[in-house]
């Protein structure tokens, strides 16, 4: 019997050596999807637009009410109170997410709560 | 005792270990591979854009210190809704087409769905009426998101008797009248737009 031939060894240790650096290469790139993608997620699931959009609607109303006086023949009261409503119902129907404001009419003191099930948003002006 | 004479097969095998590993490298990074879970990147960016559209559009473009209330400082959003005329939706379409397509050298090609919401005060329920849309019209197949924006009214939207310059309106713009259940009141609507890219 001939001497076992050990020329090849290196040419299968290489080969594992490959097999581990294509390994580790597609472990990096499945990982930078993710990244990508939780990354994305976080910024949709955080309402910051809507609490603008709120927030900025609210000193709209109060400004048009409270500094130039009501708008509308309506009482200042019954129209507040329907556009507490409006944003209220259009709010739970449309955005899914509760939006609730109010005014004192006295102090002028402002309060926002904002809550979406993920992020919750209080504030007192 | 150690052989050497597998050194010139080590060199080879490194050189085509490196080979492979920057070929591999090569092809995948010339190509973007596309999971489902890579849209949420897409739609973040097209939120991000139309939230800010919308944004700009309902800041306050006048200073009057007299006057009406209302209109003293009154945003671009507020007036094209309290007056859909055919000029002001055609001012409405052209600026958020401008501000969601403008880029640099060419154009995008984003288009945009319209609705407002509003809730009838007697009912209780809400109600919705087209406002405006780009065309080609959504067909419900696109892959789209939507962006909103609380807009307050000082009443009921005004539709005034066609402007004769305007009789034909453009295609992009169809006439939309209030739905009747509207309440005529101050009240606060929300802009409801579907965005998508073509």
């Amino acid at each position: 019997m001939a001497r076992l031939n050990d020329d090849a060894q290196w040419i299968m240790l290489m080969a594992f050596i490959i097999c581990i650096a294509l390994f580790f290469l597609a472990l990096i790139i499945n990982e930078s999807t993710l990244v990508g993608q939780t990354t994305a997620e976080g910024v949709l699931d955080f309402s910051k637009s809507d609490i603008q959009d709120l927030r900025s609607e609210i000193l709209r109303i109060k400004d048009v009410e409270y500094t130039h006086g009501p708008y509308d023949p309506l009482t200042i009261n019954g129209t507040r109170n329907a556009t507490i409503q409006d944003i209220e119902t259009i709010g739970i129907q449309r955005k899914s997410s509760l939006m609730q404001y109010s005014i004192d009419d006295t102090t002028f003191i402002t309060t926002i709560h904002f809550n979406n099930g993920v992020t919750q948003y209080d504030e007192t002006l | 005792m150690v052989n050497e004479s597998g050194q010139l097969y080590t060199i080879e095998g490194f050189a085509a270990a490196l080979l492979l590993v920057f070929t591999i490298y090569l092809i995948l990074s010339a190509t973007n591979i596309l999971t489902p879970g890579d849209t949420h990147i897409t739609d973040m960016q097209l939120e991000q854009l139309g939230n800010d559209a919308l944004a700009m559009m309902d800041t306050p473009t006048q200073y009057v210190e007299t006057g009406n209330a209302y209109t003293a400082k009154q945003s671009d959003l507020e007036k094209y809704i309290m007056s859909p005329t055919n000029a002001n939706l055609a001012e409405f379409n052209s600026t958020l087409s401008d501000y969601l397509n403008v880029k640099n050298i060419s154009r995008d090609s984003l288009h945009y769905n319209a609705i407002v919401w509003y809730r009838n005060d007697v009912t209780g329920s809400i109600g919705s009426y087209q406002f405006s849309r780009s065309l080609p019209a959504i067909t419900g197949r696109e892959h789209f998101v939507r962006v909103t924006r609380l807009v307050t009214l000082s009443g009921l939207p005004i539709v005034p008797p066609p402007d004769p310059i305007f009789s034909n309106p453009p295609p992009a713009i169809p006439p939309n009248p209030p739905n009747p259940t509207m309440d005529n009141r101050p009240q606060t609507v929300l802009l409801d737009v579907t965005l998508w890219r073509d």
